[in-house]
Parts: structure tokens; sequence; C-alpha cells
């Protein structure tokens, strides 16, 4: 076997070696953790892993995407170790084509087309359309539509690409509160995705780029409030 | 931090609406023993990030909607996710995620409740679709804003208000191109 060098500067994870001593190895971390023992795995032992040089092996490892990043251990961490921060990073440098499930293809896809599912503009806007008409003639709230691209209206809307693609309906929950509310709103025909998965896939450059979207909706229709309704 | 807009969750929208009377709510149609899960993005991640965490303002929305509510505990800052989280969800390790959740099935079990409040997607996804069949629940789980609406007290538009929308509405569909008689 051979020798490792562990110092700061080396570490993929960006961990030093002197974490070894910050962390008690007390295991309060891995006690309130609902997947310990999943894999032998816990985060007092991926925390152990990355300050004894084992970088590679704890990237490749299945634990980082089993953990849901939810951040238990590190708020509960006596020592303040960043035990979610060093978990994510293990996410980000998983090569791309190795990320389990949709989530880097959904990333990809909401680059190239607008949002996580590749649903396209005309079919989106026919589908508010359609879903509004129903709202306004059948179900008890006349008048209403959903309002696109609406320049200086009060509030913008992201949306969860899930809705529109397999669970419209749910889409009215909110619309039904803007109805009763008289809320001067709107959405966009393109690029309205709500969903970051840039956040859970570990891609930092994705995510700047999908929030810079919202943001340019933002300066383009000149709205007051955002609403992230995720 | 944010001066040009003003940047919401859904939790300041929803209590606004309902503080400031610009939606009523009609608290009988919900009479089961209902509890309320903390996001942990919600949560403890959204306190670490922005130093601001929301765990009031779903609590005084939901009661504002059910007369009987109880607490999962714990809660708050020490909540446990609800197993389908960063991700977890679309991940290909299902067996993992449904072992993940038996805590916060023990805990909405232990509650006793009937209906559980849920203000975040993913958590309402792994707790109705995955817990609830795996588990044997037997709840009802809506999202915080579902619940809003579905309490709603719904005044129409008067007629004025119903033209003028209409009239926005079909300049956008020209403008749009979106003709909703067209055949698909």
């Amino acid at each position: 076997m051979e020798p490792i060098t562990i110092n700061r500067k080396e570490s993929k994870l960006r961990v030093a070696p002197e974490w070894a001593d910050v962390c008690f190895t007390c295991g309060t971390c891995a006690g309130g953790c609902p997947v310990t023992g999943v894999d032998g795995m816990d985060p007092r032992k991926a925390i152990r892993m990355a300050a004894l040089g084992l970088d590679q092996e704890l990237i490749d490892s299945r634990f980082p995407w089993i953990c849901t990043l939810c951040g238990r251990c590190e708020y509960a961490c006596p020592q303040g170790v960043e035990i979610l921060k060093v978990l994510r990073r293990a996410r980000t440098l998983r090569e791309r084509d190795k990320v389990p499930g949709p989530i880097h293809k959904g990333v990809v896809m909401d680059l190239e087309r607008g949002n996580n599912l590749g649903i396209p503009r005309d079919d989106f806007l026919f589908l508010l359309a359609d879903l509004a008409k129903e709202m306004d003639e059948d179900e008890g709230f006349p008048g209403f539509y959903v309002p696109v691209d609406k320049k200086g209206a009060n509030v913008f809307v992201t949306i969860n690409s899930k809705e529109p693609f397999g669970e419209p309906d749910d889409m009215k929950f909110w619309w039904r509160i803007f109805y009763c509310a008289r809320e001067d709103w709107t959405t966009a025909s393109e690029n309205w995705e709500g969903v970051n998965w840039g956040l859970f896939s570990g891609d930092d450059e994705a995510m700047k780029t999908l929030v810079g979207r919202i943001v340019d909706h933002m300066e383009r229709l000149e709205c007051k409030t955002l609403l992230l309704p995720e | 931090m944010f001066e040009k807009y003003r940047v919401v969750s859904v939790h300041q929208l929803l209590k606004e609406y309902i503080e400031t009377g610009r939606i009523k709510i009609d608290k009988s149609i919900h009479e089961e023993l209902t509890t309320i899960h903390d996001p942990c993005n919600y949560g403890r991640k959204s306190y670490k990030s922005f130093g601001e965490a929301f765990f009031e303002e779903p609590r005084w929305v939901t009661q504002q909607c059910c007369k009987n509510f109880v607490e999962m505990h714990p809660n708050r800052m020490n909540n446990y996710c609800c197993g389908g989280g960063g991700g977890a969800w679309a991940m290909p390790y299902d067996q993992e995620r449904i072992y993940y959740g038996r805590v916060k099935a023990k805990q909405i079990m232990d509650t006793g409740a009937k209906m559980v409040i849920a203000p975040c997607h993913n958590c309402r996804d792994q707790i109705m679709k995955s817990l609830n069949k795996e588990y044997d629940l037997g709840i009802e789980v809506k999202y915080l804003w579902e619940l809003v609406a579905d309490s709603l007290v719904v005044e129409p538009w008067s007629e004025e208000e119903i033209k003028k929308a209409n009239e926005l509405r079909d300049a956008q569909y020209e403008r749009d191109g979106v003709d909703l008689d067209e055949e698909w």
C-alpha cells in the first residue's frame, strides 16, 4: 500500500488533517442520522475518511447520495464540523455521468430547454390556458386566467416542472389563492423552472446560471416580489 | 440582503394574505387532527444559509385552517428529514429512502394525526406517495398552500373585474399564439 500525503491543499474535499482532532468521534452525528449503518457508513465515518485522506473512496461511495443532506448532524455537532458541506462537496466531485438517477440529466435539460423535464413552450402555454378555462367556466372562479410575462406584475412565480408534467391540477392551489387575494401576479413562458437540481447534484455553476434566469425575469418584467414556491 | 426585490417563501405570502384579510378562511372544513412536518430546507438549512428559519409561520397558517393541531417530536431545528430530501426522491436508492423514512413515519404515527401538512414539494411526495403506503399510516397529506386553497371562502369577482381580466387574457393569448379551439 502506498503512503498518502494528507494536507488541506491535496485534499479534494478541502478537509485539513487537523479535522481528525477537531472531530472527537463522539458519534452525536451518527446517533441522530436515520441512515447510520447503511453500507456500514455514518456521518462520523465519512468525516474520518475525509480527514484520513480517503477522499476518492468517499466520493465513489453511495453514502453522499443516500444521505439526504438534511443537516441534522452538522447542527448537532458540538465541535462545529461542517459535515454537510463535506458531503455535498463529495457530490460535486462525482463525475457528472456518474451522478445517480435523473438529477444531473435534469440540470442539463434545464440548461438546454428551460425546465428539468423539457416541456416545450407551446405545450406549456396551452396547458395553462386549458386549466385556467376549467377554473373560469366550471370551478367557480369566473375571470381567472394565468398571466404570463406580464410586465409590472407585483409577484413573479416560478413553477415546479413535475406539476405541468404529471400533476397539472395541483397548480390550481396557488391559482385559487391568487384569485381570492386578487393578486397581480405572473409567471414566464420560458425558463420558468423553480426546481434547481444543481443544489442536489452539487453543481454550483449550473445553479448560478439557473438563478440568473430568475433574476433576468425580475428585471425584464419589473416585478416587485419573487415567490419561490418550493 | 435583497434590496431591489422582495424574495418570499410560501410562508410569508400565505400568512400575509390571511393576516391582512385578503383571503378568508373557513376553519370548519378541516376537523381532523393535523400535524405539520418541518422541511429541512425551510428550517435548519435556511437558518444556516440566510439566518432565518420558517418554523412559526407554517404552524400559524395551519392553525388558521385547522382546529385540532398536534406537534411531532422532535420538531423545528431537531426535526427529522422525511427521507426524500437532497434529491433522494429522484435517486435510484428506493429501499434506502424508505428505510430512512421509518423515523418520520414513527413520528407521524405517534401523533395520532389523520392529516399531515408539508410546506415542501419533496417532503409531500415522500410522505404521501411513499411513507403513507409503506408504513400503513392511513393519513391524508396536503401542501401548506393546498390546505389554504381548500379552506378558502371564495368570493367571485365582479362583472367589471371579470370583463377587465377577459380583455387582458385575450390580448395575452393573441400575443402568445394560444388558441384553445385548435385541435391537438
